[in-house]
Formats: C-alpha cells, sequence, structure tokens
C-alpha cells in the first residue's frame, strides 16, 4: 500500500476543504483524482506532497504513520514529488532546473549531465537545454517540470491538473509521458483531472472527490441540496438550483446525490413509466463515447445521461431540441 | 547680474572638468574616502539587512506588523537624529566613549549603517514578499532542505535585493549630516564628497564643489548603469 488516509481533515479558519473517513492508493498504479473546481484535489495532493500538514487524521506512506513534528519530512519528499498545475521554474536554464534536484542531491557532475540529457530526451525539451526557463510556452514549461520531477527519482508523483493549462499536441504529449514513466519507470502517478474522458483513458482507478469528500462509486451528476418531505410522507431532495427531485433515503439535512447516468431515461414526448422525477430540458451536447452516446440535457441544471447507440439513431436527436428526462429513484444516490 | 552669475556657473564647471581631468589628488583622496567608508557601511548592513528581511517576511512571530511598521518609520528617519544619537553614545562622555570613535571613519560608518539597515531590511521583505509561492513548494517538493529553499528564495528575488543594496548605497554615498558630525570633516581622513562640498560652498569655492557633484552623479549613474546590465543580463 502506498498511502493509507485516515479520518484526514484539513480546514482554513471555519471552512473545511476537506474530510476523509478512508482512502487508499495502491502503489505502481496511475490513479486519477476527478472531481469539480473545489472539490479539495489541489489540498489532498499537497497533503500526499508533505508540503501540507492536515488538520487532524492519519496517513500512512509505505505503512509509516506520518509524524510531523520529528523533522523527518524531507526523506519523504525526496520519494514523492508534485507538479503543480502550473509549475514555476527558476529563473535560468532548461537545464540548470532539472539540474536542481541532482545537485542536492550531490550526483556526481558527469553523472548530472547524463541523466539531464536522457530525462530532457524523454519529455522532448533536449532541444532546449540551455534556453531561458521563462522563456518557454505552457505545455513546454510544464514537460521541463516533469522531467525535473523525475530527476528526483521518486517513487510517486503528485500532478495536479498536468493538462489543464496546456494546448492539445502538449496534452498528448503529457498523457504519453504519464505512461510511460508509470510503466518504464514504476512510478506511481496520481493526478487530478476534471476530465472524466481523461481520467478513463489514464488511470487504473478513478476517485472522485466533491466539496472535501469522496464520493461513492458514480463520480457523474453530483449536486448538492437538503431534504424535505412532503404530506405524503414521500422525501424529496431540493438542490440549489430549485429542481425537486423525489429520492429514498434515511438521511436528512443537507445531503448530496449523485445520479447514474446510464439510468437516466431520454425521450421527446414525456412519456415515461414513472410519475415523478421527470423534468423537460435543452440537449445542449451530443458526445460519441465508444459504444455509447452521452447527451448532456439542461433542465436548469445540466444534467449528463449516456444512452447505447441504437436508441441514439431511433430518437434523430438534434441539439437545441427540448427533451425529457425521467430520473427514477434508482438512478439517484444519496450520500 | 544673472549673466555674472551665470559666467561663474560656467568657469566653475569648466575649472571642476579640469579638476576631474586632470586627476586632482585632493579630489582623490576625497571620492576615495567617501567610497571607502560607503562600500564599508553598505557592506555591513547588508550582511545584517537581507538575513533580517528574509526572517521577518517569512517569520510568522507576534508583532511583526509592529517591526515592519517601526522599520518604515526608520526610513523617513533625518541623518543628523542619526548623528546626534550616536554621538551621545560615542562621544567621550557615552558609554562607548572609551573606544575614541568620534570623528573617525568608523563613527561614519556606525552611523551609516544604522542609517541604511531598514532601507535593506524593508525592500528587502518587499523583495522577498513579492516572489511566487509556488517557488517554495517547487524547491521543498524537489528535495530542498529549508536552507536550500531559503537560497531559491533569495536567488529568485536577488533583483530586488540588489536594488535594495544600491539603493541604500545611494543613500550613504550623497548624506551629509552623519558624515559631518561623526566624522567631523577632517582633510583626508574623514573628508567625504558630501561634507567637502559643503565646506567648499562656505569657502565660495565652487570649482571643487562642482567637481565632487559631477562625481556623485557619475557614481550613481554608474551604479544603476550595472544593476541594468546586471538584471538584463540574467533576464535573457
Amino acid at each position: 500500500m502506498l498511502y493509507e488516509l485516515k479520518n484526514l481533515k484539513k480546514t482554513y479558519g471555519q471552512r473545511t476543504v476537506l474530510d476523509l473517513e478512508r482512502l487508499r492508493f495502491e502503489k505502481n498504479k496511475v490513479i486519477g483524482l476527478l472531481g469539480p473546481n473545489g472539490a479539495g484535489k489541489t489540498t489532498l495532493l499537497e497533503i500526499m506532497a508533505f508540503l501540507t500538514r492536515p488538520s487532524a487524521g492519519d496517513i500512512r506512506f509505505e505503512k509509516e504513520l506520518i509524524d510531523y513534528t520529528n523533522g523527518k519530512l524531507i526523506d519523504l519528499r525526496r520519494k514523492v514529488v508534485l507538479i503543480q498545475q502550473h509549475p514555476i521554474l527558476f529563473t535560468t536554464t532548461v537545464f540548470e532546473n532539472v539540474e536542481y534536484p541532482l545537485k542536492i542531491r550531490k550526483i556526481h557532475k558527469a553523472k548530472r549531465k547524463k541523466i539531464i540529457k536522457e530525462l530532457l530526451e524523454l519529455v522532448g525539451m533536449e532541444i532546449f537545454e540551455q534556453a531561458s526557463a521563462h522563456k518557454l510556452s505552457g505545455g513546454e514549461t510544464h514537460r521541463v517540470a516533469i522531467a525535473q520531477a523525475l530527476a528526483c527519482f521518486p517513487e510517486v508523483i503528485l500532478m495536479d491538473e498536468p493538462t489543464a493549462s496546456v494546448d492539445v499536441e502538449n496534452q498528448i504529449n503529457i498523457e504519453r509521458i504519464i505512461q510511460k514513466i508509470n510503466l518504464e519507470k514504476s512510478i506511481s502517478v496520481i493526478f487530478t483531472t476534471h476530465n472524466m474522458i481523461q481520467a478513463s483513458r489514464l488511470a487504473d482507478e478513478t476517485v472522485f472527490l466533491f466539496e472535501g469528500k469522496v464520493a461513492q462509486s458514480i463520480y457523474e451528476n453530483i449536486f448538492s441540496g437538503h431534504i424535505e418531505v412532503d404530506s405524503k410522507g414521500y422525501k424529496y431532495c431540493v438542490l440549489h438550483s430549485g429542481l425537486k427531485l423525489r429520492v429514498s433515503s434515511q438521511k436528512s439535512g443537507l445531503i448530496r446525490i449523485s445520479i447514474d447516468p446510464n439510468v437516466v431515461k431520454l425521450n421527446q414526448n414525456g412519456s415515461s413509466s414513472s410519475m415523478y422525477n421527470c423534468f423537460k430540458g435543452t440537449l445542449i451536447q451530443l458526445t460519441d463515447e465508444q459504444s455509447k452516446v452521452r447527451a448532456l440535457v439542461d433542465v436548469g441544471i445540466p444534467i449528463s445521461v449516456l444512452i447505447s447507440k441504437e436508441v441514439f439513431k431511433s430518437l434523430h436527436l438534434n441539439l437545441g431540441e427540448k427533451v425529457w428526462l425521467n430520473c427514477p429513484k434508482e438512478s439517484i444516490d444519496v450520500f | 547680474m544673472v549673466n555674472a552669475l551665470m559666467d561663474l556657473l560656467i568657469d566653475s564647471f569648466l575649472s571642476a572638468l579640469l579638476l576631474i581631468w586632470s586627476m586632482n589628488p585632493e579630489l582623490l583622496m576625497i571620492v576615495q574616502v567617501s567610497l571607502k567608508v560607503s562600500a564599508t557601511s553598505t557592506i555591513i548592513a547588508s550582511v545584517v539587512g537581507v538575513p533580517a528581511g528574509f526572517l521577518i517576511a517569512f517569520g510568522t512571530f507576534r508583532g511583526k506588523r509592529l517591526v515592519i511598521t517601526v522599520l518604515n518609520t526608520l526610513l523617513a528617519m533625518p541623518t543628523v537624529v542619526i548623528g546626534l544619537l550616536v554621538y551621545a553614545f560615542i562621544s567621550r562622555k557615552g558609554i562607548f566613549g572609551a573606544f575614541d570613535l568620534l570623528y573617525t571613519q568608523k563613527a561614519i560608518i556606525i552611523g551609516q549603517v544604522i542609517l541604511i539597515i531598514p532601507i535593506i531590511t524593508i525592500f528587502t521583505i518587499a523583495a522577498i514578499n513579492r516572489i511566487d509561492d509556488r517557488y517554495r513548494k517547487t524547491a521543498l517538493t524537489l528535495g530542498a532542505n529549508v536552507f536550500q529553499t531559503a537560497l531559491v528564495i533569495v536567488r529568485e528575488a536577488r533583483f530586488g535585493i540588489v536594488a535594495s543594496i544600491i539603493v541604500a548605497f545611494g543613500r550613504v554615498i550623497a548624506e551629509v549630516g552623519i558624515s559631518m558630525m561623526l566624522g567631523g570633516n577632517a582633510k583626508g581622513f574623514t573628508r567625504t564628497i558630501t561634507t567637502a562640498m559643503a565646506l567648499e560652498y562656505d569657502k565660495g569655492e565652487f570649482a571643487l564643489s562642482v567637481a565632487l557633484g559631477i562625481v556623485l552623479l557619475i557614481l550613481s549613474f554608474g551604479m544603476n548603469v550595472f544593476f541594468n546590465y546586471f538584471q538584463g543580463k540574467a533576464r535573457v
């Protein structure tokens, strides 16, 4: 086991940004941390990089319980390296940037040169060796930051939104590098993203975070709301947008729900086997996803629906068209 | 009347250029004393001020805001007040009277160090506060210890820190109150560019005064040219 987090909390003043009951990451895997902005992904990475101390809870790294008071964090930091969402390089050359971690590890000059050459080749930046680091583009900076991280010979590389601020060409390059370093160098990679397609393409495992907590299994259509009970005793979840969904749950007060896109039904005439949880909306996006088609429907909030290609063909859907969504109770998970 | 004044200025300016061109020994001696005293006080103040600025910028301690406010106040401290204060300590009747420091170059240096420590400290704090926190996180995650991380931050803040040292040097080489009150303007010993200029002005000898003024401006210009060159080269 690489990481084991237990009852981990991080608070800033009154605000809890991370509240994880239990989370485990295995070695030598590529793990994707999914979640919207503000889900606590960056905070979690900084805690796992031993740069930020949690407010409460335990972290075990390679089974060893982390003690923040014994001054041994530097040894741990030398096993784990974090590449920030917008990496910053020192105001010197690309070569010297990659050389820095080698220098502080007191690696001999001749060996340093050889390693730097290899790493810059790996990330496709060898021709920029003597270039000024601050003149590189966002994607190039990211690639040099990866080389710099690899120069630490880490066991784990943590990457915060590795492709969020780079162009498509660099995105492909970075994804290729992630796969390569995991396969060839057996380095565990934990990366954050809010791109589900990227996570499913790259990661062996994905963990979804929402408002600082782990959302179980389904990591789409997550919304916050509160429980209301009507005069007949039926429970409803009222979302912040005002949308009211009938749910079956023992919980009360503030809750979060996820709606399984595979179970939600989409039709054009409002006909449904169920009398409740039917919403009229506008079809705003259609995406081809291997055997299925993802339809995004705006019903006051955007809800994602996965439909089979056969159903898609039979419906003759057009963007901007008014459609009906039916969310049966079994499609809604309350947590 | 106006013509006579213009003639005097032109004459003084030409005589001043001649003094500089001929490397007048008296002028050279004054410039040498000024450079020696100012450079020494700037080095001492830098050794104290830069680490102090770093510690204040990064430290989390009670009274941090008060310390910064006091330092900001000290930026506006008149040189004559520092002169008076140091005089009280090093005059024969003062606590350090036994060291016989009054009217020596050391006395000027002490006063000037007090004058510019707040400048270097405050400008270092500002330079370090401007540095992106990602540098600190990057250094730490790459395996740097606390000292190595501090060096990274100082290196990234180097332009701001060098600028603070240049400002401080400019302040001491151009100040007159401390040099006059604590140095005593002794010829060949504690006579600096500014005290000599004041004396020559009193005597009505404008040539040397103007020559020294030109040297002062050239020195200041040279320092700025050097700084801009250093800054430009480092950013290529």
